[in-house]
């Protein structure tokens, strides 16, 4: 009789939670905003993907508008078939004019939602995000694509590491600013990434072109597999790959020292010949390259008043008692200089 | 009135008290005991978890010498101190604690639910099958409840490994400058670990049950110590991954660092993740009805059965008035205070009282 109870009650209970069936779902992928025509709230453009009998993926983008979030959802859901649900979200763009206005409210309402991730690519885009999202890449689904696109970048390429968690703690990080990838829809089946976007606070302040990122990457994270040419010479040009990068920021004085490492291999050398030389000359014009340059950066960042490398909180961390607000000055008058060391390890099967 | 003595086949080998302890502490406080004491003492306040462990350790001593010395739980205690009937009147105050403190923990998880996974489950009817869950085992008697205590440790230990996950995003930086903050705001942050801490008070309640309980002491310290390092890694790896005002709002820290987790076959590792948490849950709601029970019982010479029940319906009535997270909140404050003056003041009082009490009565039978 015991059992008989429990075991109805186990039968009875389990219908009480509401069931999303996969196939009767509408999952949201990727999400853009814009800021609306008249000025007021914003323009969102929702992406699903609906998985065809051959196995390819079919974009269907729904837009609407609002002043939160929810209105979006709201809306997108009145002209949806089936129920929408936010827990594959993979990927949220920004367009040009919403990311000057501030991000935050948007930002905040994806940390809030427990069924989002935080491995959302957070991203901005040159021209509207809702164009850039109604686009054809790939067969995989325009979500999919996008976000691998940014994967191996960061993986392999110029882009730091970043995504929903890290872009929400370098914002709340006091003595570190934000910053996210840049997009640019180029064709109605190709995009690419066209910079960095530097925040100040939650607004965009400025772009960092593709040529800076480079330089960009080895200030604020490490590389783990990279590559990057050198020219030596009127006519010949090496590749180095593969290359492994780590820095080493100090704060003393007013004075930031920043130490950079890097380790490499030549994989193309159009020259004649490569020989210990000319690997010494591609090593000391990397590292002249790389210093040069990084201390533009850096200066063209205090122009900004923006630290995206996160000066303040590497200072915060050697002093007790630290204090943001005079940070802000001594910020300004902070002199930098970088050391990069370079080792070309290998230069490929042949001599 | 002679006690009867608990007969041996229904007492538990000393080592299951490890068990016993740290599945009664780790509960529903670990998952955001972070934000709480961060806001007291910032990312220096992983000490302060060191220094409530520590503390601890004193308290777990006073306990097992309070048991030794009365020879019995803590019915049998007061008894000693303040005779049959003012000793029963202290003792059913920790019937309400206890009924109070498994309210406290099934609405919490039933809430952490809600907002994670279902918001329009309900809460009674959660609440309703869980508890007749527990019923089923605590039915089973003592030995049940403690097995389970084993296997709802055991089984979810492969949680602490998901937070690897976390340190790949973690800037253990961070946690620099070291001791940026005064004494006085890590005690605090201290004290604000007790709701998370409480749980070894059980010892207490329990000791009859103990085969050579004197060699059970060294695994209670074990629990108490496992279980600080454990909250203490944890802290560490939250405050390296989360900055510290993204952490203020953090309601839920540690689920909230599951949002990071990748797996190929689960987009969302939470929903595992808080499904198995009710294995965690489970023995700390049913050793706490137990014990209430089994006061119910040593108070009023009924039989444990009528006790479970009647605590079980008073938990699932008093359910239905917690319905938002301010209540809730207020609840676990609550607890978290009652539970503070229990172990750190109710305790060493106790234990005071119980060291005279035995001069007096020494005194008393060498005059005999």
């Amino acid at each position: 009789m015991k059992r008989l109870v429990l075991l109805l009650v186990a039968i009875l209970l389990t219908g009480c939670v509401e069931k999303e069936i996969i196939d009767d779902i509408n999952i949201e992928v990727a999400v853009g905003y814009d800021k609306s025509e008249d000025g007021k709230g914003y323009r969102g453009t929702v992406l699903f993907q609906q998985f065809q009998p051959d196995q390819s993926v079919e974009n269907v983008t729904f837009t609407g508008g609002g002043k939160l979030r929810q209105d979006l959802l709201l809306e997108v859901t009145k002209q949806s078939s089936e129920p929408v649900v936010t827990g594959g979200l993979k990927l949220a763009i920004f367009g040009p004019e919403l990311v000057k206005e501030g991000i935050y409210d948007l930002v905040d309402s994806f940390q809030r939602d427990p069924s989002i991730g935080a491995r959302l690519f957070l991203a901005t885009s040159e021209g509207k995000s809702g164009d850039l999202l109604k686009g054809e890449y790939g067969s995989r689904g325009n979500s999919k694509y996008i976000y691998n696109l940014i994967n191996h970048n960061i993986e392999k390429r110029d882009i730091p590491k970043t995504n929903l968690h890290l872009a929400a703690r370098d914002f709340y990080q006091k003595g570190k600013d934000l910053f996210l990838p840049r997009l640019k829809q180029t064709g109605q089946d190709k995009v690419e990434i066209v910079g960095i976007s530097l925040f100040q606070e939650d607004k965009e302040v400025d772009i960092l072109p593709v040529e800076k990122m480079f330089f960009f990457k080895l200030l604020v994270d490490k590389y783990s597999e990279g590559n990057f040419d050198v020219k030596t010479s009127e006519d010949a040009r090496a590749a180095i790959q593969s290359i492994r990068s780590k820095h080493q920021i100090k704060v003393l004085n007013r004075r930031a020292k920043i130490n950079i490492e890097i380790y490499g291999i030549i994989r193309e050398y159009t020259g004649k010949v490569l020989t210990p030389e000319i690997i010494k000359e591609v090593e000391k014009k990397l590292e002249d390259q790389v210093e040069r340059e990084s201390v533009k950066l850096l200066k063209r960042f205090q122009e900004l008043g923006i630290d995206p490398v996160g000066f303040g909180q590497m200072t915060k961390q050697q002093h007790r008692n630290f204090d943001f607000k005079k940070w802000e000055d001594e910020y300004k008058q902070l002199t930098f200089d970088v050391k990069c060391d370079v080792v070309i390890g290998e230069t490929g099967v042949i001599e | 009135m002679q006690e009867q003595p608990i007969p041996d086949r229904l007492k538990i080998s000393p080592f299951l008290v490890f068990y016993l302890i740290m599945s009664m502490q780790i509960g529903i406080g670990v998952l955001g005991y972070q934000r709480i004491i961060a806001l007291k003492a910032g990312y220096d306040a992983w000490m302060s978890i060191l220094f409530a462990g520590g503390c601890i350790h004193v308290i777990v001593w006073m306990m097992y010498k309070i048991g030794d010395t009365v020879d019995g739980d803590i019915v049998t205690a007061h008894k000693y101190i303040a005779g049959n009937f003012f000793g029963k009147v202290l003792s059913s105050i920790f019937i309400g604690y206890f009924t109070l403190y498994s309210l406290t923990v099934i609405r919490t998880f039933i809430e952490v639910i809600q907002v994670w996974m279902f918001p329009e489950m309900s809460t009674f009817w959660f609440a309703f099958g869980f508890m007749i869950l527990c019923v089923y085992i605590i039915f089973g008697g003592f030995r049940t409840v403690v097995g389970l205590a084993f296997f709802g440790l055991v089984l979810p230990a492969y949680l602490l490994l998901t937070f690897g996950w976390a340190i790949k995003f973690a800037n253990f930086y961070n946690l620099l400058p070291l001791l940026d903050h005064s004494i006085k705001e890590l005690l605090t942050a201290s004290y604000y670990m007790s709701l998370t801490f409480i749980g070894f008070e059980i010892i207490l309640f329990f000791y009859p049950f103990i085969k050579e309980p004197k060699k059970s002491q060294k695994w209670a310290h074990l629990a108490v110590l496992t279980t600080t390092l454990i909250y203490t890694v944890l802290a560490i790896i939250t405050f390296a991954y989360f900055a510290e005002e993204q952490l203020a709002k953090q309601i839920w820290a540690t689920l909230a660092m599951w949002k990071i987790v990748e797996m190929p076959f689960v987009e969302r590792f939470e929903y595992i993740g808080i499904a198995n948490w009710n294995l965690i849950i489970l023995p700390n709601v049913c050793i706490s009805v137990w014990i209430a029970s089994r006061l119910i019982k040593r108070i009023m010479n009924v039989r444990q059965k009528i006790g479970v029940f009647f605590i079980v319906g008073a938990v699932l009535v008093l359910i239905n008035f917690l319905d938002t997270r301010e209540k809730i909140n207020m609840l676990n404050d609550y607890i978290g205070k009652m539970g503070f003056a229990f172990t750190f003041i109710y305790i060493p009082m106790l234990f005071a009282a119980v060291m005279i009490a035995k001069k007096v009565k020494k005194k008393k039978g060498k005059k005999r």
